[in-house]
């Protein structure tokens, strides 16, 4: 292939075709394009328009079905080769070492929650030296300007680091072209930023950088735009030609790949009956307009005590029928205020009332019975749309999806589907309602999920990123729906980034930094002063993400961060987990006054020697002491030996009781605090290693060992992710009237339903993604994979197994006494 | 195995233990390894059981501090769409965690799990339709139901100082109906669920 301009071709497609369903439609379609070494390719298009399929291709985990592929100087695939031989496996493994890639969700890349282990993951795969793998980690950190943050967890960073973490990863496996899959889609514009500036860097450094985008933006910086549509490149060339001559047609009908909706069906941006509803009759405010839809007087929200408030003593009065527009950098408390507004989360103080219902402050309901009665007038009143609302699907149909809501707000069944019927028309899906939503395309699933909300008529709708990611023409669908809604006197509160969405609908603004209302007003001086913090750059990112673990699982992880290791935490973990189980089970043999208190000693030794404060492992305990009491209790009242101290009717406690009761109840109790204080003096990740290397004698009998603990590494590390989805999913879904504590068995086997199978979605949805990124990251299993971290049984290790025994001998002793 | 040949690549991928098969695929077959996608699917799902094995619902008004989770769903969701192995590694690796909370509560779980999840899986792999996964399902309940009776058995005199006609009697007026209760909800929702989960496990 002869060079246009000088520099070396690295990825060379010549007209390939890919077909998903065995060649009846095209997700590319006689693609031909080149990538040279230096250069800075974008490709845009919209959903469905074949773009990350090509990534995939361009990348070596695809082959196509027709055509020629040429990846780092290689042929990969060759349709004109006779059958059985068109993909050269080793021709497309020896390329792929060449290629990094980055996905569009940051945190299905994150294979660990140490910042340096998760960037050597695919060094270790390639079975790289120790020393080079040290190197490559901290040039690669350093290059993304994560340096200071190596020891930190991946986990628990804002999507812009964890972006940038997932470069570092692709950047240590020395790539000669890194192929980015809507890098920016999950970021906010600061976010975005850094990552174009590392990409321009990477390319002037000589690397050839493929960028997928729906972004237009994004396409700016790029040495080279094409621009895909329904699998076939429509232009290519300078960022200028490229996109002038994109929006030209955008006016016309290209961006609607993802969109199959007829054109006679096209949404309509007003519905023939009224929106208000009859049957709402629990309405106490005037239809003129001039009630307050929602008042907040200093209101505060914080996760618990320790955190900071993330909404933070907030002033807000919105009038009935206007549409406010809440803008801030991410983090800066806006979801958590479409919570509160919602109720969904309680204000730590302030007084908040929401469409005409008083939910905290002055007038909040005092009792139990009212508070859930309130509740579930606001339902009716108050819709919400999370962030990605697609999340939230579940039923077998679209119809059942939609009648969710209606349905358990009680309205009958004719009423129920009418409803349904009416949403969908407004949104323009009426001809899918006997689709299974996991079928449609993610716009329409997204429209579907809102048509859910719309089900219920709400007088004030809720909507958080309501367009974020999607392409164009189902961002207008929306869009016109909003303004229909919005001539219906509906009140809308909009959660988004998207400035021309603003200046489009919204009547009014704020501006949200770090819980703070920095601003409010008239749109435009809202914006610019929206404008203006993102200007400011650094601190636009909020540095950690503000919601904190469930505390029950984030007990499985802190390292005591401050000053030097412990002699706890400097134990091999391999040595520390063998003799802490040991130590466990034999707690359950201690049977006498001096066997408990040697015991006791021993523990307080370790805790000393752990130097961790006694109130802080209590705590780590204490959902676990109830199940000391009742040990304690059973054991009391089992016991009819002994001396008869009281007696109520058939119980009875004796002597003998009390004595027993003490033992088992203390033996278990130091069972849980020396659990707890390995939890609390290991990390999962030196945990895992552990366990892995404790498992490999077992690979000889054909245990895939290594497998086996890479998947219990993983799973810890998606912990938090599935708490957060398994919140979101349920909040939803309460906000659409559903519950599993309350109501007939029927509706809450349905609640339960609603909430187990959108979270199943999501484990699966991010299975793929994280599948994707272990290929990515090279991983071949165990075999050949060195390891970043050495662990070595020390002399303090011997010493403490040693003390270990004396410790059983001893116990042993004091039966024979 | 031909690379290329365009046959339907979701047909034996269900329950069986063979990998994908994929006409699209780049990488050479290296027999006897799991591929990625198992293990993030593996990984998920238990993340997935020890998320929900920290739910506790109290369900049963007669001895509150027994509390109900739904991880015993994943575990037969798992055998159901990935096969035996599948429910295997979710149901020990889903409940190891718990070893350095409460050692022998978690080797129980872990034996019910087993009970539970492993003769369902392996008659819905046998029969698999609506019948075979109810069958399995009533059968894997009742293992399940036997398993955590024993088990209880065994290590309650750890516990308290207790006779076996001791245990025994507390067993059976308590464990029996608490258990009874939690598998017929592990078993509706696993039959209602099961279905679209598998669906989205193909797509």
């Amino acid at each position: 292939m002869k060079a246009a301009d000088g520099r070396e071709p690295l990825a060379v497609l010549d007209r390939v075709s890919f077909s998903y369903d065995q060649g009846r439609t095209w997700a590319l379609d006689e693609v031909s394009l080149t990538i040279r070494r230096g250069q800075q390719t974008c490709i845009i298009g919209a959903n469905g328009s074949g773009k990350s399929t090509l990534a995939r291709l361009l990348s070596g985990s695809l082959a196509p079905d027709r055509g020629r592929i040429e990846l780092m100087g290689r042929v990969v695939f060759d349709s004109a080769r006779p059958p059985g031989q068109r993909v050269d496996t080793e021709a497309y493994r020896q390329a792929r070492e060449h290629i990094g890639m980055v996905f569009q969700s940051p945190e299905d890349q994150i294979v660990t929650t140490v910042t340096e282990d998760d960037v050597a993951f695919g060094p270790e795969n390639r079975g790289m030296s120790r020393p080079c793998m040290q190197a490559a980690v901290s040039q690669a950190l350093r290059y993304v300007n994560l340096a200071g943050r190596r020891r930190s967890d991946p986990t628990r960073m804002s999507g812009g680091q964890q972006q940038r973490v997932a470069i570092a990863g692709a950047l240590a496996m020395h790539p000669d072209m890194m192929v980015m899959d809507e890098p920016g889609a999950m970021l906010d514009s600061a976010g975005r930023r850094k990552i174009a500036t590392i990409m321009a860097d990477m390319a002037a450094h000589g690397k050839a950088v493929v960028n997928i985008t729906h972004l237009l933006d994004e396409a700016r910086a790029a040495d080279r735009v094409i621009v895909l549509d329904r699998g076939r490149i429509v232009t290519v060339g300078s960022p200028e030609e490229s996109l002038s001559r994109l929006q030209e047609e955008l006016h016309g009908d290209m961006f609607d790949a993802d969109m199959p909706v007829s054109h006679g069906d096209a949404p309509r941006s007003g519905t023939p009956d009224t929106w208000t509803d009859a049957s709402d009759s629990g309405r106490t405010g005037s239809p003129g307009g001039e009630e307050a839809a929602v008042t907040a007087k200093n209101l505060s929200f914080s996760f618990d005590k320790k955190h900071r408030n993330v909404v933070d003593h907030l002033d807000l009065s919105l009038e009935e029928g206007k549409t406010l527009a809440v803008l801030g950098p991410n983090g800066s408390g806006k979801s958590t205020l479409a919570r509160l507004i919602c109720a969904l989360v309680s204000p730590k103080e302030g007084d908040l009332s929401v469409a005409g219902i008083t939910l905290a402050g002055e007038g909040a309901a005092t009792s139990r019975r009212v508070a859930k009665e309130r509740l579930r007038m606001l339902r009716h009143r108050v819709g919400y749309v999370m962030q990605k609302p697609e999340h939230q699907l579940f039923a077998e149909t679209v119809a059942q999806d939609v009648a969710y809501g209606p349905r358990n707000l009680g309205f009958d069944k004719e009423d129920v589907t009418r409803r349904v019927n009416r949403a969908l028309s407004m949104l323009g899906l009426g001809d899918l309602s006997d689709r299974s939503p996991f079928d449609l395309s993610g716009g329409q699933q997204r429209l579907v999920a809102i048509a859910g909300v719309l089900a219920s008529s709400p007088r004030i709708l809720v909507l958080d990123e309501v367009t974020a990611s999607l392409d164009a023409r189902a961002a207008q669908t929306i869009v016109t729906m909003l303004e229909g809604l919005h001539q219906q006197g509906v009140t809308v509160i909009l959660i988004t980034h998207d400035e021309e969405e603003v200046c489009r609908l919204a009547d009014q603004a704020i501006l949200m930094d770090r819980g703070h209302l920095v601003s409010r007003g008239g749109v435009d001086e809202v914006l610019r002063d929206y404008r203006g913090l993102q200007t400011q750059g650094a601190p636009m990112e909020s540095e950690e993400t503000t919601v904190p673990a469930d505390s029950a699982l984030s007990a499985t992880g802190g390292e005591n961060q401050v000053g030097r290791p412990s002699l706890v935490e400097r134990l091999d973990p391999r040595a520390k987990m063998v003799c802490f189980l040991m130590l466990m089970v034999t707690s359950f043999c201690i049977g006498t006054g001096p066997q408990l208190i040697l015991g006791a000693l021993t523990t307080v030794a370790i805790i000393l020697a752990a130097r961790i404060s006694p109130l802080k492992l209590l705590k780590s305990v204490s959902g676990l002491l109830a199940l000391m009491a009742v040990v304690a209790l059973l054991n009391l009242l089992v016991t009819r030996e002994g001396t008869i101290l009281a007696r109520w009717g058939p119980l009875i406690v004796t002597d003998q009781g009390l004595r027993t009761a003490l033992v088992y109840s203390c033996r278990f109790g130091l069972v849980l605090l020396l659990g707890a204080l390995l939890l609390m003096t290991t990390t999962p990740t030196r945990m895992t290693d552990a366990f892995e290397s404790l498992l490999s004698p077992l690979s000889r009998l054909g245990i895939h060992t290594s497998e086996i603990s890479l998947v219990l590494s993983l799973a810890l590390r998606f912990i938090p992710t599935l708490v957060g989805e398994m919140q979101a999913i349920r909040e939803a879904q309460a906000a659409r009237g559903g519950s599993v504590e309350s109501g007939n068995l029927s509706s809450r086997t349905r609640a339960m339903v609603s909430i187990v199978v959108p979270v199943f979605a999501a484990a699966l949805r991010h299975a793929d993604n994280l599948g994707q990124a272990l290929d990515a990251r090279a991983y071949r299993g165990g075999q050949g994979r060195t390891h970043y971290r050495e662990s070595h049984l020390q002399g303090i290790d011997y010493g403490f197994m040693g003390l270990v025994v004396i410790y059983f001998v001893l116990l042993v002793v004091l039966i024979v006494i | 195995m031909g690379m290329l040949s365009h046959t339907d690549n979701h047909q034996n991928q269900e329950t069986s233990g063979t990998e994908p098969f994929d006409a699209h695929s780049t990488a050479g077959g290296v027999s006897g390894r799991w591929s990625t996608r198992r293990i993030a699917m593996y990984a998920l799902f238990v993340a997935l059981t020890i998320v929900l094995s920290y739910v506790s619902i109290p369900i049963f008004p007669a001895a509150p501090f027994l509390k109900y989770d739904p991880s015993g769903i994943v575990v037969l969701i798992a055998g159901f769409a990935f096969g035996p192995m599948a429910a295997a590694i979710v149901g020990v690796l889903g409940f190891l965690p718990h070893i350095f909370g409460n050692p022998f509560g978690a080797l129980i779980a872990i034996i019910v799990a087993l009970a539970l999840g492993l003769p369902a899986s392996l008659i819905y792999k046998r029969i698999h339709s609506r019948k075979g996964a109810v069958i399995g399902i009533l059968v894997g309940a009742v293992t399940g139901l036997v398993a955590a009776l024993l088990c209880n058995l065994v290590i309650t005199p750890i516990y308290a100082h207790m006779g076996f006609h001791q245990v025994l009697g507390m067993i059976i007026p308590v464990l029996l109906p608490f258990n009874l209760l939690k598998f017929t909800i592990h078993g509706i929702i696993t039959f209602l669920i099961y279905k679209p989960i598998s669906n989205l496990v193909k797509d």
